[in-house]
């Protein structure tokens, strides 16, 4: 708080920020007989109400009255420049825009990053007081420095993490959680072997030396600026004013000597802390300065041409049918390109793993009912295993080996689900076509091609119930990173709202897509029975 | 000492099998609920009535087509966390989820094996109606395989155990050994019941067999 005291000879310079504030805050109080901006306001009626959040550590936690953080230490000084009382107002990410914009703050503190779609609901305080960026954080033994070593892994990930689009645009799958505050645990109880979240929100824990000594940060990326608001209409003064003691604030190192105390990341700070003592910085227009201000994330994503179609149909049915539809999949371009893919690589999918069984089936009915007795226990040995095999643990498996010999890629991933559904599902129908080839040679005494043809009839509806079967599990292609339409719309829904009706819309697509593969291979079992009762 | 040796020198074993225990508790959810829902489809199918026959039908055919991965992930999204039925909560733990998602195979499964068991019993065959029971044996192991999906949400059962494990093996050769320790694990039990299955079938069936030859 001394540099806070200290009046360096930037002051006596009248283009310096400190005289422009100066000049700021003696017009607002000569308004106080009819303030009509929000400076005049708090100015003349003594305190400032500023919104914080209670619990986020070491950025603004509350215990009792008790409030502590690089958030509360800025909004106590900010108070203090002012010459005010500051009444703190509990907010949260829901909460924090409508709060200003409800009156009900003057300002909000409150760990809130700067993009170009919050732009249109506040006006955001210029420099910026932090910056934090996506961490990803998993266990030391692990050897991980960048994307290239993620890929095809899974990440713990919280919904509607602004970083999520950029995570699975990297070909990693994302397991979604509620609450960030559940991170930790699952990282601990080894749920989650790795976990991506604001560096902020990792801070704390990594104070605690038990989870220092496990996890690290491997790296981070998307960066984003967090920036103190206020209203957007009534509060250009003390926009103004706030601009300018950020700038004073950098300059003098104020806002680093708060981060040294609550021990978070200075590395951001240091930096500005250098830009604003630059003498093009250093003015009264400094905040206004391209060169020395930092941009607005630009997290709004490209609409699809028909997004006023969308919006128009989900207006109509809740307005008609009283439905809250929301279809994010149909609205932004990267989630339409997810969605569109999705169907097409799914319907790949379940083609292929169809033929795959059914080649399999004959390949190890043909194997179990040879005469080789080598072929025939060969043959036995790999279906006992692969039904001995959890389904998923055998999709592993395939695409383990896949990524052995082939760099990781969606056609690998799905080639090894396609090659891993068939002969999970070949497999046993393969041992359904050996047993009635075993009971057709003891009834009607045939053999060679003309026992097999007629094995495949009397086994048809067991090949039929394995064909249906390997186009239900194609789903559970998306747990080794095969870019289904299940993996597709979790990724859709990781950086979108609108959870309930994508699942849905998941739930019927996969429903009638099997019960066509249920008629068509009704038609085949048919057609096998037919062969047989007329041969 | 190799990476796989920590790995298995440590407390996997009785993780991997606490693990195990989890895929078996889910799979008694699944097939009691299924049964508790296949049922009574079962019974409305072999009815006289077209109507309750061609809702069973409808019901069955739906619940058949229902991919379980799909049905887990739908109701881990559709179902707040904070939904209460007239003041009970209704959120799902990490078990429940998928044990209800398993629900549609069993209880289409249920369903089929129950008609057959009834029509069994309206011709006079009560031994063949028993076969409903062995069905449903083969039924719950085929359940507890299927549960390893549990994995893909961060349940922690036996699969999941052994992909944890994996992920902090650097080599493919240990991957593939944790792998086959996984499958033998799981194919004990299932080659055992399984085998139990084809005993108790073999038994009804010769049973079925003397009676019919006594009449």
């Amino acid at each position: 708080m001394l540099l806070l005291a200290v009046a360096p000879a930037w002051s006596q310079d009248k283009n310096a920020p400190d005289a422009a504030l100066e000049q700021v805050l003696k017009e607002a109080r000569e308004n106080c007989a009819q303030p009509t901006d929000r400076l005049s306001k708090v100015l003349c009626g003594g305190r400032i109400r500023i919104g914080v959040r209670d619990f986020y550590p070491l950025f603004a936690t509350r215990e009792g009255d008790e409030r502590s953080g690089y958030e509360v230490d800025v909004a106590h000084a900010i108070a203090k420049r002012l010459g005010v009382d500051v009444e703190f107002h509990r907010v949260n990410a829901a909460s924090r825009i409508p709060m200003i914009g409800d009156d009900r703050i003057d300002l909000v503190v409150a760990t809130m990053g700067h993009n170009t779609q919050r732009d249109g609901q506040v006006r955001f305080i210029r420099p910026h007081y932090y910056q934090s960026e996506t961490t990803v954080v998993g266990p030391k033994s692990l050897p991980i420095k960048g994307w290239d070593d993620v890929t095809g892994r899974t990440i713990c990930v919280t919904i509607g993490n602004g970083s999520n689009a950029e995570i699975v645009s990297q070909n990693v799958r994302v397991m979604l959680f509620d609450e960030a505050g559940v991170l930790p645990e699952r990282l601990r109880d080894d749920t989650c072997v790795l976990a991506a979240q604001d560096d902020s929100f990792f801070a704390e824990y990594f104070t605690d030396p038990a989870f220092a000594a496990e996890f690290e940060q491997k790296f981070g990326f998307a960066q984003v600026p967090w920036g103190m608001a206020v209203a957007r209409s009534g509060s250009d003064k003390l926009a103004r004013a706030l601009d300018l003691m950020s700038q004073i604030f950098h300059r003098d190192g104020v806002f680093l000597e708060f981060a040294r105390k609550e021990r978070i990341g200075t590395a951001f700070l240091e930096k500005e802390n250098a830009i604003w003592k630059r003498p093009e910085c250093n003015t009264d227009t400094g905040s206004s300065n391209p060169a020395c201000v930092l941009p607005a994330l630009n997290a709004e994503l490209k609409p699809t041409p028909f997004v006023a179609s969308v919006l128009a149909f989900e207006d109509w049915t809740e307005s008609k049918l009283g439905l809250d539809v929301t279809l994010p999949m149909l609205k932004t371009a990267p989630a339409f390109s997810l969605f569109v893919n999705g169907v097409i690589n799914s319907l790949i999918l379940i083609a292929g793993a169809l033929v795959a069984t059914l080649a399999l089936a004959l390949a190890f009915g043909a194997a179990m009912g040879s005469s080789s007795r080598l072929l025939h226990w060969l043959a036995r040995a790999v279906t006992v295993t692969l039904q001995s095999s959890p389904i998923v643990l055998t999709l592993v498996i395939a695409a383990a080996l896949a990524h052995a010999i082939f760099p990781y890629s969606a056609a690998v991933a799905i080639g090894a689900a396609i090659l891993a559904l068939g002969l999970s599902n070949g497999s046993n129908a393969g041992q359904a076509i050996f047993e009635a080839m075993t009971s057709l040679r003891s009834e009607r005494q045939l053999s060679g091609v003309n026992l097999f043809m007629h094995s495949l009839g009397r086994s048809a509806t067991q090949i039929v119930a394995f064909l249906v079967n390997a186009a239900k599990g194609t789903p559970i292609a998306s747990f080794i990173g095969a870019p289904e339409l299940l993996s597709a719309l979790t990724d859709v829904t990781s950086f979108s709202s609108g959870r309930v009706t994508t699942y849905c819309v998941l739930l019927i697509f996969y429903i009638v897509v099997v019960m066509g593969v249920v008629w068509l291979c009704n038609k085949l079992r048919s057609f096998l029975e037919h062969n047989e009762a007329t041969a | 000492m190799s990476p796989l040796l920590q790995r298995l020198g440590g407390d996997f074993l009785p993780t991997f099998l606490a693990g195990m225990a989890v895929n078996f508790e889910i799979a008694a959810l699944a097939v009691a609920v299924g049964l508790v829902v296949g049922l009574p489809l079962a019974y409305a199918r072999a009815s006289a009535s077209r109507a309750a026959v061609g809702l069973s039908l409808t019901l069955v055919g739906l619940m058949r087509a229902a991919p379980t991965f799909v049905v887990m992930f739908f109701l881990l999204n559709v179902i707040p966390r904070d939904a209460e039925l007239f003041g009970i909560p209704l959120a799902l733990s990490g078990v429940m989820t998928v044990a209800l998602s398993l629900v549609p195979y069993s209880a289409a499964y249920a369903a089929d094996a129950g008609v057959e068991a009834l029509q069994q019993w309206r011709r006079g065959s009560h031994l063949g109606a028993l076969l409903f029971l062995p069905n449903m044996t083969r039924a719950f192991f085929v359940v507890v395989m299927s549960s390893g999906a549990a994995a893909a949400i961060g349940v922690t059962e036996g699969i999941s155990v052994i992909l944890r494990q994996a992920e902090l093996l650097p080599s493919l050769a240990d991957r593939l050994v944790l792998f086959a320790i996984g499958i033998v694990m799981f194919g004990i039990p299932l080659q055992l019941g399984f085998a139990f299955v084809r005993r108790l079938q073999r038994a009804l069936g010769s049973h079925m067999t003397r009676r019919q030859a006594s009449t």
